[in-house]
Parts: C-alpha cells; sequence; structure tokens
C-alpha cells in the first residue's frame, strides 16, 4: 500500500512550491492562537481569582466603642436576624493589635510608638455563600451600619463590583479574539489553499486527465490545512506557555501574580485549544477545496 | 491481430453518436462504431474531420449531443465521477497537443501517470526507463520537456500513455513531428504493447504511411461521418463487412 506514502510526498511537494506564503500562513496562524489563547488564559485566571476572593468575602463593620462581652451574643443574633450569615467575630482593639504585629513579624517594632489602642474594635461578618450576590451584600452592609456603635462598614463590595465588570470586559474581549482567530484562520488557510492550487493548475489538470482520484488529489490539500492548524496552535501555545514563564519568573514574589494564583491552561484545556486549531484549519481547506477543485 | 467481430464483444462502442460544439459546429454526426479488444484500429481523416472529437468522447472528455457511448461494456454516461477517473487510468491517452508538463523532467511526466495508481518507485522507475528505451528517449530521462524537440515531446506522450500497460491507448496523430525512423519506433511500441499486453488501440492520423500496409482497419472521417477507408485491402474489406 504505497498510498500513505504518495500522499504525504504530494504534501511535501505542495508546501515546497508555495513555502514562502506557508511559513506566513503558519506565522498568522500562530499569532491568531497566540492573542486568542494569551486574553483567554487572563480570562480563565480572573475567573478563578474572583471565584476565590468570593469564598474570602467577609463585611468588617468598624466600630467606636468596644463591645462587652456580655452584650454581643445580643447583637450576634441581630445581625442573624436580618440574613444567614456564617459566623460572627467581634475583635476588640487588643486583639487587632496584635493581630496586625503578628503580620508585620519582624517589622512590628513601628507599632511600638502607637501604643495598643490605636486600631479600632470591629465585628467580622462572614456571609454564607448563597449571599454572595453584590445587591444583597450592600443590604447588609446597609443594615449593618444600623447597629449600636458602628463607624463605617468595609464590605469589599466596591472592588468586588470593579473586578466583576473587568471580568466580564474580559469576557468580550475573549469572545472577539476568538472570532479573530476563527475568521483569520479560515481566511487564511483558505487563501494559502488557493495559492497551492493556482500554482499546481497545470499539474492538476494533467492529473485529471491521467485519471487521479479525488483523495488523491484532495488530501494533500486537507492534509496541508490540517498541518498548518497543528504546527500554528503548537507554537502559538507554546509562545504563550514561554511568555507566561517569563512573567512568572519575573513577578516571582509577593504582588499580583500570588495573590490571583496565576496558573497556565491544564493539560485538556491546551489540548482543546490545539483540537481547536486543527479543525479550523481542516474547515478551512476544506472550503477552499470544494471551491476551487473540480475533481 | 485481426478478430473476428461477430463473435467477439466490443470494448468500445458507438451508436449513432453525433457532437455538436456550440453554436453548431458539427464535428460527428450519426457514426456508429465498435473496436474490438486486442484490435489495432486506425482512424484517418482530413484535418477537422473529428478525430480528436472522437477520441475524447471515449475518453469522456467531451460528451455526446445524442448517442449512446460503451466502453467494455458500460455506458459511460452513467459512470459517476470518480469511475470516469478509475476508468482513465487503465485508457492511455497521447493527445495531439501533448499535454506535457513543460516544468518537469521526461521521468517525472511519464511518472505521474503511474503514480496516480499508486505503483512504487521502484515499478515506475523500471518501466519509464522501459519505455524509453523502447522509444530510443534513454538520454533524454532527466531533462525538462520544454526543452525537448516537438518529436521527443511526442515520444514522451506516448511512453506516458504506454506507462500503465493500458488495456485501451488512445493515440491522437502520434507521429505527426516524427522521421521514419521514430515513426518505426513508434509502430514498434503499438506493436509491442498490442501482443504482449493485448492492449487495444487507435491510432488517429492522416500519416498515409502507418497505414497503407497495415491488415488492420482503417476508417475514414469525413464531415463527421464514418466510412471504411476508400484505399482498403481486400483484407480490410472483409474485416470491415464482417
Ligand atoms: N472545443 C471545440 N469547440 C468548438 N469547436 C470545436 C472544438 N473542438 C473541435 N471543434 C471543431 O470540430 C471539428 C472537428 O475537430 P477535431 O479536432 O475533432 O478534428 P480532427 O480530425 O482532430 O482535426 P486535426 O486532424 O486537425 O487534428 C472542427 O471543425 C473543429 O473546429
Ligand atoms: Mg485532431
Amino acid at each position: 500500500m504505497h498510498f500513505l506514502a504518495y500522499i504525504l510526498r504530494q504534501t511535501g511537494k505542495n508546501l515546497r512550491q508555495t513555502w514562502g506564503t506557508q511559513v506566513m500562513t503558519l506565522l498568522t496562524v500562530t499569532l491568531s492562537v497566540l492573542l486568542f489563547a494569551f486574553f483567554f488564559l487572563i480570562y480563565t485566571n480572573m475567573l478563578r481569582a474572583s471565584a476565590r476572593l468570593g469564598d474570602d468575602l467577609r463585611l468588617i463593620v468598624y466600630l467606636d466603642q468596644e463591645i462587652p462581652e456580655q452584650k454581643r451574643p445580643e447583637i450576634e443574633k441581630k445581625i442573624r436576624d436580618f440574613g444567614p450569615v456564617e459566623k460572627v467575630v467581634f475583635v476588640s482593639r487588643t486583639e487587632a493589635f496584635s493581630r496586625l504585629s503578628a503580620q508585620l513579624d519582624k517589622e512590628k517594632d513601628v507599632l511600638n510608638d502607637l501604643g495598643p489602642d490605636f486600631l479600632p474594635p470591629s465585628i467580622e461578618v462572614y456571609p454564607l455563600k448563597n449571599l454572595h450576590d453584590l445587591t444583597k451584600i450592600s443590604q447588609f452592609s446597609d443594615f449593618l451600619l444600623t447597629l449600636p456603635h458602628a463607624a463605617k462598614v468595609q464590605s469589599g463590595s466596591d472592588w468586588l463590583r470593579r473586578f466583576g465588570d473587568f471580568t466580564s470586559l474580559l469576557q468580550v474581549v475573549v469572545l472577539l479574539s476568538g472570532v479573530l482567530l476563527i475568521i483569520s484562520m479560515t481566511f487564511i488557510i483558505s487563501y494559502t489553499l488557493r495559492l497551492t492550487v493556482v500554482s499546481r493548475q497545470g499539474e492538476l489538470e494533467i492529473l485529471r486527465l491521467l485519471g487521479a482520484t479525488s483523495a488523491y488529489i484532495r488530501l494533500p490539500l486537507l492534509l496541508e490545512g490540517m498541518l498548518q492548524g497543528f504546527l500554528g496552535s503548537s507554537l502559538g501555545l507554546a509562545a504563550l506557555y514561554l511568555l507566561y514563564q517569563w512573567i512568572a519568573s519575573r513577578f516571582s514574589g509577593p504582588g499580583f501574580l500570588n495573590l490571583f494564583d496565576f496558573a497556565f491552561f491544564p493539560p485538556e484545556l491546551t489540548a482543546a485549544i490545539l483540537l481547536a486549531g486543527v479543525v479550523l484549519c481542516t474547515g478551512g481547506s476544506l472550503f477552499s477545496i470544494r471551491r476551487f477543485i473540480r475533481i | 491481430m485481426p478478430r473476428d467481430a461477430s463473435t467477439d464483444k466490443p470494448l468500445v462502442e458507438l451508436v449513432s453518436v453525433t457532437k455538436i460544439y456550440p453554436p453548431d459546429i458539427v464535428a460527428l454526426e450519426d457514426v456508429s462504431l465498435r473496436i474490438y479488444k486486442g484490435e489495432i484500429f486506425f482512424l484517418t481523416g482530413m484535418s477537422g474531420a473529428g478525430k480528436t472529437t472522437l477520441i475524447k468522447l471515449i475518453c469522456r472528455l467531451e460528451t455526446p449531443t445524442r448517442g449512446l457511448i460503451e466502453v467494455a461494456g458500460r455506458d459511460l454516461s452513467q459512470i459517476s465521477p470518480a469511475g470516469i477517473q478509475r476508468m482513465r487510468q487503465k485508457i492511455g491517452i497521447a493527445y495531439q497537443d501533448f499535454r506535457l508538463l513543460e516544468k518537469q523532467t521526461v521521468l517525472q511526466n511519464i511518472a505521474m501517470a503511474m503514480e496516480v495508481t499508486y505503483a512504487s518507485t521502484k515499478a515506475i522507475r523500471a518501466r519509464v526507463d522501459e519505455l524509453l528505451a523502447l522509444l530510443n528517449l534513454s538520454d533524454k530521462r532527466d531533462k525538462l520537456t520544454g526543452e525537448l524537440s516537438r518529436g521527443e515531446q511526442q515520444r514522451v506522450a506516448l511512453a506516458r500513455a504506454a506507462a500503465n500497460g493500458p488495456s485501451l491507448l488512445l493515440a491522437d496523430e502520434p507521429t505527426g513531428n516524427l522521421d521514419p525512423a521514430a515513426t518505426e519506433l513508434v509502430i514498434n511500441l503499438f506493436r509491442h504493447l498490442n501482443e504482449k499486453n493485448g492492449s487495444t488501440i487507435v491510432v488517429a492520423t492522416h500519416d498515409k504511411s502507418i497505414y497503407a500496409e497495415t491488415e488492420h482497419r482503417v476508417m475514414d472521417l469525413r464531415n463527421g461521418h464514418l466510412s471504411a477507408h476508400p484505399n482498403r485491402t481486400p483484407r480490410q474489406i472483409e474485416l470491415f463487412e464482417a
């Protein structure tokens, strides 16, 4: 069975005959995949980060005066009556101070001048997970402000809202770059294939006269598109991975990336993007084969 | 090897075939013809008589305006495009205008015919060398066909047509550019294919030298009508009238 050998040899011949265009096509496919995967990577990380932030969400009620031990159950009951709450923690001035100095660890000397009373007491309210709706949270924080001695409520919901807005903006960018990816890939592949067909027109005509089957003529072209899709997507993903590694190594240590626990795509998602690239390019070549070849 | 027409099934059969090119050029009119397996068949006629048209109809490069064409017992109009391609692998055609790829070598041009049948590289090499030796072209194997003389190109076209050992060889004006010595080589190739391979051979020509002495059938096309060649031998009369 020399069939496969023929198809492969024919594919190689096609690639050699139009190699300049082939390289440009490969670059275009690579860049398209890189662009899309870049935004997609940021997006998936943002999604994960916002899920984590949601887990950490708590409402802090700063008080202008310490609440004595015996009055605490009463206030806690008031809070629980308003809405479902996982837990309520009362933090006194001294507790707040010792927490901060534990956090500062070696630099806790800076606190020496301030004395243990400079931090306000507070109540930390951890809402149940089902309360992670932003409007409900802001209702909750409005309510908490009505508690006796409440001076200020920090809900983090502003920040969460901005984060959410950014995530949905990113969603649009991902969608757009996805559409761009689909268009540019199918377009460039079918354009390149047309060039191949045109450059081989005389040969294709003779092949038809000699009785070449449609598999003999079409499969190499299909394979060409498939190969472009595979190589282009692999290169695009590889480039993104290198970029990711570079960023991760430069910004290692405490900071933005650590906060979000920035991570590369899991293997399945990488494979899915690769597969999508192959499918798109194969589709593009199928399209132009049907348009430009009559056999 | 002439055949007894009454018992053999024809390999090619045309029944009342008319071919009109648009708008109204009548190339063939009501042509009926049977060509038998193993026959060498000469088709003569002046320029414009319709010889090339008839050959193109047999390999379905053209479709008849009216009438029926059967090859190996199958109605061509009923065969799928894929079936036609498979059929063409078994029919060798040497075109009047050669249809060679001028930027490829003699070897590559001939090899193409065998490559579409997925023949092995080794088999292709051996066959090409054999054919080139038969046609006295061995030293031209790696030359681009565009750099060859017309006579040489003509023989390359013939070699390509013969490459697969076709059961039917259609040669359109195969000796138009050849001197007597080269013509002899071509006749020998036909004989070789016919005897060793059992190939049926159809030769369209107005070169009297190749059919004058033949004992095979010669038919004449004139203004799209087919008739026995006027100068036929008694043997040919016998065959034609059978
Ligand atoms: N594609 C075509 N379109 C229109 N007319 C055509 C076409 N091909 C051939 N003809 C006409 O049909 C007639 C027969 O042509 P054909 O080529 O079959 O002749 P021929 O016998 O092969 O001539 P020659 O000996 O010069 O090769 C001619 O009048 C020619 O002009
Ligand atoms: Mg002709």
